[in-house]
């Protein structure tokens, strides 16, 4: 075998040997204990609830993850913005950041409920949910990013006489982005869950529809186990979708450059 | 070179905070062509002093003065090199040595006719699109030169450039210094923990002494430019070497 083939097959070969035999593992311990399908369902019963009842998971799919790309949207615009001015200007960070952290420490399931005060059931809800979970670590990140500019780059601009948008555009902002990249993984695994909570929480079916958080409360209470199974992968899918999104978009803008990339011999 | 003081440093006194003095009561003039080296231990000051000059930190007391100007507002005549190559990670090498000259607002046709003039005299005219990553040490710091020369300083600030590279390495950008001076001249500053390198380099060598900072030697270095390799092996040049090393030598002591 090809010896740089190898660390690769494995990468591959072990996860799914390990998932194997988690599965075989599982039929195992429901056989063994009997324990009843709306209990634990098998991993193929979840499969087929997932396909039965697809004419209402898919539209949810899709409900969730537009709440989840406009909450983490926003998360992702002021996000940048905001810590861009904490970076910018002590002054302002010394003023902002400690009441940024304040509304961090407030749960989401508290502020949950004034939303839907605020805003009402649904969709703006969920949004502003979603978008509370993500924001901070792009804030927290994306601020660090613009603090810690190397010194002797800074003193090379001063002594081109740059002027300030000079220093942000290529200086700081540059400088920043794989510090803004971290903090948009981060929330980009946090979008889905944030969105599924804020649908548990402030979501509904108003217009026929609901989100994924919405089902898996509609399937817990006719006690459809698989469906609810059924619900927990699609968030995985989700999840796995906005993870990827933000890995593609590390490697667009890092590739090149950046040590988390690039392959030194 | 009788030319009237392009940079003149008369009762400067540095201390940072209330600290003690850094540099204390340093006077000096340097004329336009001249190549002078600060050499000195650690902590006399010797960075600091190259970094009054650029305007960089400022004096506690005393004044220096760049063509009768104030450094900060003289920063068009002069450039840095710094200790490390402190390039851009995410920029090219022509994109890093281009940066001056976008800085400011050079057009792009001029741009790129100077970036790749640059390129060829410090000999890396192949590695334009390479990032930094993908250079050595040494290469690196060629990069940070043609930087600085690409907006043809009046003054050239270099802060130990070479200090982190092996003596070959080293030795071959101390000619390569030289030979780009003569093309493209200018009054140079340059910090060194080296004899050899500030004797092979200068027209005039400073020694500093610590706690605090003074000026405690000067010595003139009368071998005529453009300079080879091979001056290193002269006995003239071996002589200056001992001058300027016993000259140190008392400073520690």
């Amino acid at each position: 075998m090809n010896a740089s083939l190898r660390p690769r097959l494995t990468a591959c070969l072990l996860p799914a040997v390990t998932a194997a035999a988690l599965i075989v593992l599982w039929y195992v311990i429901k056989a063994a204990f009997r324990v009843p399908t709306f209990v634990l369902p098998a991993p193929h019963e979840i499969l087929v609830a997932a396909w039965e009842e697809r004419a209402f998971l898919w539209p949810a799919a899709l409900v969730t993850v537009r709440g989840a790309l406009l909450g983490f949207s926003a998360a992702v615009g002021v996000g940048f913005l905001l810590a861009m001015a904490l970076g910018f200007s002590p002054r302002i960070k010394a003023s902002f950041y400690p009441l940024i952290l304040v509304l961090q420490m407030m749960p989401v399931t508290i502020l949950a409920p004034i939303f839907v005060l605020w805003l009402g059931q649904g969709l703006p809800s969920i949004v502003a949910i979603t978008f509370m979970i993500g924001f901070f670590p792009i804030v927290a990140n994306t601020t660090m990013g613009f603090i810690s500019v190397d010194r002797n780059l800074r003193e090379l601009f001063v002594m081109c006489n740059a002027t300030r948008a000079q220093e942000a555009r290529y200086l700081r902002i540059p400088g920043a982005m794989p510090y803004f990249l971290t903090g948009m993984k981060i929330a980009g695994t946090l979008a889905p869950i944030g969105a599924i909570v804020g649908d548990f929480l402030a979501g509904s079916a108003q217009g026929g529809v609901g989100g994924i958080g919405y089902m898996t409360i509609s399937y817990f209470s006719q006690l459809k186990t698989p469906a609810l199974f059924a619900t927990g992968l699609v968030a995985c899918l989700m999840g796995f979708l906005f993870v990827g999104g933000v890995n593609w978009l590390h490697w667009r803008l890092l590739h090149t450059w950046h040590d988390s990339m690039v392959k030194k011999e | 070179m009788n030319a009237a003081p392009v940079v003149k440093i008369s009762g400067l006194n540095k201390r940072f905070g209330t600290g003690p003095r850094v540099l204390d009561g340093i006077d000096l003039e340097v004329s336009q062509g001249e190549f002078v080296s600060f050499i000195g231990p650690s902590g006399c000051g010797k960075s600091t002093l190259l970094r009054l000059i650029a305007g960089l930190t400022s004096a506690s007391e005393g004044r220096i003065t760049i063509d009768g100007m104030e450094p900060e507002k003289a920063r068009e005549k002069m450039f840095f090199v710094f200790q490390d190559a402190t390039l851009m990670p995410w920029r090219r090498v022509a994109e890093n040595v281009e940066l001056p000259l976008l800085l400011r607002g050079d057009a792009p046709a001029h741009r790129h006719e100077r970036v790749g003039r640059m390129l060829e005299i410090v000999g890396l005219a192949g590695a334009a699109e390479k990032f930094p990553w993908q250079l050595s040490g040494g290469m690196r710091m060629r990069v940070s030169i043609a930087r600085a020369l690409s907006v043809a300083p009046e003054i050239l600030l270099l802060d130990e450039p070479f200090g982190a590279l092996d003596e070959m390495t080293r030795d071959r950008l101390n000619e390569d210094l030289l030979s780009i001076r003569s093309r493209d001249p200018f009054t140079g500053f340059f910090v060194t923990h080296s004899v050899a390198e500030a004797v092979f380099l200068s027209s005039r060598i400073v020694v500093l002494g610590a706690n605090p900072g003074r000026v405690t030697a000067v010595i003139d270095v009368p071998f005529p430019y453009p300079r080879q390799s091979e001056l290193r092996e002269t006995p003239a040049f071996l002589r200056l070497l001992a001058t300027t090393a016993q000259a140190l030598r008392a400073v520690r002591s």
